[in-house]
């Protein structure tokens, strides 16, 4: 299904956990597919069940998947934790991209106004429609 | 499951353990490690019930391990140099195991022979070394045991086999919650395997902790600034090394990641980065904080 870099500084239940985030948010994993089980995961991937436990625990209390007992886990359909996913990860992005044009020498009037110039032309946009 | 408490061992004067603490639990896959002659391997003895403790207790499923045939049927040890009765082949020694081992599995025995593609009626002695650990682990997970001891497992496999024993060992792990303990010179490879690690330093363990934790509680800091550097704010950081190259600072930092950022990032760096640290720089970093550092010895 996927690989995990062993020899990544990152601890390997933290490239677990994003890595199955990636396939939920990609919809690799749709919404109500069953996981692969812990011990099929563990046995995949040569690396902890306790591990894999532990990363899907985390996924569940951050809203991605939800389990049944003695069933499984599934992808959960509700996008609420996928938004607020994205939006991070958007903010993050944005907090770079500011960074940099305001060492550019781009004034701060200069980047409200693009982005109020941006929001007329989406609410525009959007009254079109 | 296998709980060690204030146990010490004495050899003449010298105290090879000393109050070592650990509790490993069931279905966890547990690392020792520790500097050379830090009593890795006497602890493992003690655990594996060979040794019997001067002080403290050792229980595993709540009973005294030490000659205790019953906690023993349930457990494999597999020491640094594997262990085989004189002249004995493989075969002779599976049929001495099956006779002690209630759990023994012939099935399994026979698959994992044959996919080893090992000569059963040869010898053992007349094998080479990466062999004979192979022989013991086909051995050690014929008898099916609940509780699996390793002392420096893999040395002497080559890549390809130690990815397979590691893969059995982690559908035992999985499938039935077998335990295992394993020592480890070779930091990288109980990284992929273990859930907790427990550092041993001069006979005492230094500290006991699930991987993730401890490496999410360390980090390496690369910092640069523009002017001058705010020592009141790195002062304020736990920090257990610190390198200058250039005008680049690289520290050791302990403490959480959010934490140690909004610190840093207060104080206008023109580069800042935080990574994880390794298992072998973990092991380096805080057997360094201990008195154990790395000096680098120059030779004409």
């Amino acid at each position: 299904m996927f690989e995990l870099d062993t020899r990544s500084r990152k601890p390997i239940y933290e490239q677990l956990v994003e890595k199955l985030k990636e396939l939920i948010m990609n919809e690799v994993l749709k919404p109500d597919e069953q996981l692969p089980s812990v011990r099929m995961l563990a046995q995949q991937l040569t690396i902890n069940p306790n591990t894999i436990q532990k990363a899907y625990r985390e996924l569940e209390n951050q809203g991605f998947i939800y389990s049944q007992k003695g069933k499984g886990s599934f992808v959960n359909p509700s996008e609420e934790s996928k938004d607020s996913e994205k939006i991070t990860a958007v903010k993050g992005e944005l907090d770079k991209l500011i960074l940099e044009a305001l060492y550019l020498g781009i004034t701060v009037e200069e980047l409200i106004q693009l982005v109020k110039d941006k929001d007329a032309s989406k609410r525009g946009g959007a009254k079109g429609d | 499951m296998i709980e060690v408490q204030k146990v010490s061992k004495v050899f003449d004067r010298y105290e090879a353990v000393q109050e070592a603490q650990i509790s490993i639990q069931k279905g966890s896959i547990y690392g020792l490690i520790g500097s050379n002659g830090a009593g890795k391997t006497t602890l493992i003895k003690l655990v594996a019930g060979i040794y019997q403790p001067d002080l403290g207790r050792i229980t595993i499923d709540g009973q005294d391990n030490f000659e205790n045939t019953k906690v023993k049927k349930k457990m494999f040890y597999i020491p640094d140099h594997p262990y085989f009765l004189t002249h004995y082949t493989t075969l002779q020694m599976a049929q001495f195991y099956r006779s002690i081992y209630p759990n023994w599995s012939q099935e399994r025995y026979e698959t994992l022979v044959a996919s080893f593609k090992v000569n059963v009626k040869k010898k053992i002695h007349t094998f080479s070394k990466g062999w004979q650990r192979q022989i013991a682990f086909i051995l050690a997970l014929s008898t099916r045991p609940e509780v699996l001891i390793l002392d420096e497992p893999l040395d002497g496999l080559d890549a390809v086999v130690r990815k397979k024993v590691k893969n059995l060992l982690i559908q035992d792990v999985s499938e039935r919650e077998m335990t295992i303990l394993i020592s480890s010179h070779n930091l990288r490879e109980l990284e992929d395997i273990c859930d907790h690690i427990g550092i041993i330093h001069r006979g005492k363990i230094l500290i006991e902790k699930e991987l993730d934790e401890l490496k999410s509680d360390i980090h390496k800091v690369q910092v640069a600034y523009k002017g001058e550097v705010p020592e009141h704010v790195i002062k304020r950081l736990s920090v257990l090394h610190t390198e200058k190259r250039g005008s680049v600072f690289l520290c050791i930092v302990k403490g959480k990641e959010e934490e140690i950022s909004e610190l840093i990032l207060n104080t206008n760096p023109v580069i800042f980065d935080l990574l994880p640290l390794t298992l072998e720089e973990i092991f380096i970093y805080e057997m360094g904080d201990n008195g154990y550092a790395i000096e680098n010895i120059m030779v004409e």
